[in-house]
């Protein structure tokens, strides 16, 4: 009970000392405004710029991702995880090679190896992915594209987890660990072993993936 | 009773939502000027990072390019030296036309041997970048290399550009709709840096210095 008592008081304490700052900040504003008409103009004409900044400020900041979310560097070949400004995962990453791939019997039409840039979310999380490949990963190795879809399934290659983020484009593993830190990739963005088991498991359907 | 007194506190305490972030490190916040510009841009910024999308923001007062994504900094590059013509068409959204031209390799169907991927040494580092509304950015390197027939050649072609963009000017249409103008000097490695990042119709804003 006399605890109660006491966080009352300093409650009571409290607030009386904030009206009484106010009160005294409005007082000294009044007199100066009877003196200095302009400068007090300015002074309030800033206030209101400064607290308009503030504003302006806090509705950026509640654009930002409060979530842990995912970044790629692909000139550098680096995906951290990031929860607000804090560096959560640092990999080594592969992504896209740039190089094109002409479409048989399609004109001009190529394809580019390029990881898209820009904002995605992960759309689905698969453990012990199937590789369904494309008709470039034939084309490229000189085979004809098969017709039956079952002849394009390949086990083991994505490593054991994959994180989709649209058009066919995915955060997998890889055989080929020693090509980590280089633009070799068909768009995909590869990780080791353990650093793709780090983001499968701080990853979540929906988490941003920021790519530039 | 001790968990009474600590909600009859925290019933009177100030909750703090969200985290006050620095937008601007540089900015002064007596500065009128400077506030109205910040604000300025934090209003363009608040359009662009509403949408799934990254975008550029050139920083003149800071010297610093930013690629952003949802109000957050991605990525930074410094501005070494910067000039700009026309202040007052520096101002809103404007959009990137096309990235700066890469060369790509093809990849040879069946080939033994693997196609070099691209990377950031095969970026230019010399470029316009034509924006819309009116609006062109060229990027020059700094000629600062410790190789003499590298810097003879950077040399060159930056003086190259000079005479193309003055006699430019010289035989434009005066009559036509004027062109605003940014030149940005950066590091070799920053400026195939920024022509790695860039996305066909990518947004930028620009904040000026108070003063212009």
């Amino acid at each position: 009970m006399g605890r109660l008592l006491l966080a009352t008081s300093a409650v009571v304490l409290l607030l009386l000392v904030v009206i009484s700052a106010f009160t005294t900040n409005h007082a000294a504003l009044e007199n100066s405004a009877a003196v200095h008409q302009p400068a007090v103009q300015d002074k309030a004409d800033l206030r209101t710029l400064q607290a308009r900044y503030k504003i302006l400020s806090k509705q950026l900041s509640h654009l930002m991702p409060t979530q842990p979310y995912i970044l790629v560097d692909t000139a550098r070949n680096r995906l951290y995880v990031k929860h607000q400004e804090q560096v959560v995962l640092d990999a080594i990453a592969s992504t896209g090679s740039g190089t094109i791939l002409d479409k048989p019997g399609e004109g001009n039409s190529q394809w580019i190896f390029d990881t898209p840039r820009g904002e995605f979310l992960v759309k689905s999380k698969l453990t012990n992915p199937t590789w369904i490949k494309p008709d470039w990963a034939f084309i490229e190795e000189g085979l004809a594209v098969p017709q039956n879809a079952a002849d394009r399934a390949e086990q083991g290659v994505l490593g054991e987890y994959a994180l989709g983020f649209g058009k066919g484009y995915f955060i997998h593993g890889t055989l080929y660990t020693r090509l980590l830190g280089k633009n070799v990739t068909h768009g995909c963005i590869r990780l080791n072993d353990s650093d793709l088991k780090g983001v499968y498991k701080l990853a979540r359907v929906g988490t941003p993936i920021m790519i530039f | 009773m001790n968990l009474c007194a600590i909600l009859f506190l925290l019933a009177f305490t100030t909750p703090s939502w969200g985290k006050d972030i620095e937008v601007f490190p540089d900015l002064n916040l007596n500065n009128p000027n400077e506030l109205k510009e910040a604000m300025r841009v934090l209003e363009e910024e608040l359009k662009l990072a509403a949408r799934p999308q990254t975008y550029l923001l050139i920083d003149l007062s800071g010297s610093t390019i930013s690629i952003k994504g949802r109000g957050v900094g991605l990525h930074q590059i410094p501005i070494m030296v910067w000039s700009a013509e026309s202040w007052k068409d520096l101002k809103g959204i404007h959009r990137l036309v096309a990235r700066p031209q890469v060369v790509r390799r093809k990849v040879e169907p069946g080939a033994e041997v693997e196609q070099e991927p691209i990377s950031l040494a095969d970026m230019p580092a010399d470029y316009v970048l034509s924006f819309t509304p009116s609006l062109s950015v060229t990027v020059v390197p700094s000629v600062e290399s410790d190789n003499l027939f590298q810097s003879a050649l950077l040399l060159g072609k930056v003086g190259w550009r000079n005479v193309k963009d003055w006699t430019g000017r010289l035989l434009m249409d005066r009559s036509s709709e004027p062109t605003a103008h940014l030149r940005l000097t950066l590091s070799v490695n920053h400026a195939q840096s920024l022509a790695w990042s860039l996305v066909d119709g990518m947004a930028l804003v620009i904040r000026r210095p108070a003063d212009k």
